[in-house]
């Protein structure tokens, strides 16, 4: 029963899969990241109050969402890392480490971008950009512990520990952060979300570009796996073949 | 405990000499009045915290204004932010001189359970540079004029948050203790953990300062407290296991 769980675990299988589907993933989010993206630019109608400001969502909304997937996906990879030792996972949990900071540093700053013209300023302690903000120092710094210990397994292992502690803690600060601001000032309706209110011409483009983004979440994050695996694996005998090979 | 402990080593017979038989209680309370003695030994260590507490705060007025008005109301926090800054650097020396000297090692190898160990160590650690500062710091309010109601207020919400930003942050410095250079590293890892202890205990002496009722501040930092004081000893026991490794 758990055959495909270990399996799953072995670099080289991993490698070999995820070769075989990278060029649907990758054309699947071409097809998606541009019927999105000219649909949320050119032909979403502008609205009344933000005009074309509410294009900004249709990179923001989706980039926030994975970006929040971030650290329980590291917290799982972690917990595998340390529980069956799996060394892919650990490869997967050091990868997501960067480009989850990447994603939610390009959430702030769409949000930034998306708060001059309609909070009139560029940064405002709500809580939604204080928690993602610390979430962003949390990602720095897993990344800061991974780069800091020299040996490679002794990284997996303080690394998975400390995304568990950090995906435990992301709730605790999520939710006193947003206590301190309600306390601080009253509620506002800063938030993006009210998908009520709006039509399916503004929503059905907004969920295609999640599904868009998300597929470019998981192809970046399969790149820079099997780039990680071929440098950790770099003395075995299958990735030696395919240098080998390629060199032909 | 004890108990079970006795019985792997008397089920096992493995030729070696027998383990000694020590309850895990008497392993806690040893291991805490050794590093007490040792902290207490080491004067330097005892007042550093402090000195940094003191300099930190006595920045404030020079950094912000010397205007009582505007020192009221940034006092809550500014005490908050220097206790988190004061008790993130004398985490340091928490398991450092332990690791340097072998006595880390000898720890986990124990057989006693490394989280009652580690607790120890934590609470030791707490009460050479947590409580001084815990102490000090109505005195560091008087001088930020810190309304006089919320005198109590700062010095339980320390008392109950001081102790949860040690066992946060023996985290990180159980990760670290093997590393050269660790000072900041162990500052990016543990400071964006210990922001609900702030929030609330900064937001508890504000609301104290005006009146506001703070029941609920109390009893969010005691499940802090309770949730830290259960789980994070073991987290630090676990990483200690990897670093020493």
């Amino acid at each position: 029963m758990w055959q495909w769980f270990f399996r799953l675990g072995s670099p080289k299988w991993f490698y070999e899969m995820s070769g075989k589907w990278l060029p649907w993933l990758l054309v699947l989010m071409t097809v998606l990241m541009s019927v999105g993206i000219f649909w949320a630019l050119l032909f979403v109608p502008q609205d009344y109050q933000q005009g074309d400001t509410i294009r900004i969502m249709y990179v923001h909304v989706p980039v926030a969402s994975i970006s929040l997937a971030c650290f329980p996906l590291m917290a799982v990879a972690g917990v595998i890392t340390l529980v069956w030792k799996m060394k892919l996972a650990d490869m997967v949990a050091k990868c997501a480490a960067p480009i989850g900071a990447w994603f939610t540093a390009v959430a702030l700053a769409t949000g930034a971008i998306w708060g001059q013209p309609i909070w009139g300023t560029w940064w405002a302690w709500d809580a939604r950009l204080t928690s993602m903000l610390i979430q962003f120092f949390l990602l720095i710094g897993v990344i800061a512990l991974r780069s800091a210990i020299e040996s490679p397994d002794a990284a997996a292992k303080a690394c998975a520990l400390l995304a568990i502690v950090g995906a435990i803690n992301v709730p605790i600060i999520k939710y006193s952060v947003e206590w301190w601001n309600t306390l601080h000032q009253p509620a506002s309706d800063f938030s993006m979300d009210e998908n009520s209110a709006f039509g399916p011409e503004i929503w059905v483009p907004l969920v295609i570009m999640i599904f868009a983004v998300y597929l470019f979440f998981v192809i970046s994050l399969i790149l820079s796996t099997r780039n990680e695996i071929l440098q950790r694996e770099r003395r075995s005998q299958w990735v030696m073949d395919i240098v080998a090979n390629e060199k032909v | 405990m004890s108990d079970t402990a006795n019985n792997t080593s008397s089920s096992q017979p493995l030729g070696r000499a027998p383990i000694a038989q020590v309850s895990t209680f008497s392993a806690f309370k040893a291991t805490l009045k050794r590093d007490l003695l040792i902290a207490l030994k080491r004067r330097n260590d005892l007042l550093n915290p402090l000195m940094f507490f003191l300099i930190v705060v006595s920045l404030f007025p020079l950094g912000v204004s010397s205007d009582p008005q505007e020192l009221t109301r940034i006092a809550a926090g500014a005490v908050w932010v220097s206790a988190l800054l004061a008790s993130m650097l004398s985490l340091d020396n928490l398991f450092r001189a332990d690791y340097e000297d072998g006595s880390l090692e000898q720890l986990l190898l124990s057989p006693q359970p490394l989280y009652f160990m580690v607790l120890a160590k934590n609470i030791s650690h707490w009460l050479i540079s947590g409580l001084p500062v815990v102490l000090l710091s109505p005195l560091l309010a008087y001088m930020l004029y810190l309304p006089a109601d919320a005198y109590w207020t700062l010095v339980l919400t320390l008392l109950l948050g001081t102790p949860v930003l040690s066992l946060f942050g023996a985290i990180g410095v159980a990760l670290t203790v093997g590393l050269g250079s660790r000072g900041l590293i162990l500052a990016v890892i543990v400071l964006p953990l210990t922001v609900p202890v702030l929030i609330i205990g900064a937001k508890a002496v504000a609301d104290a300062s005006l009146g506001v009722p703070i029941g609920m501040h109390y009893a969010l930092l005691g499940a802090l407290l309770a949730l830290s004081l259960s789980l994070a000893p073991l987290a630090s026991a676990a990483a200690l296991k990897i670093s020493v490794n």
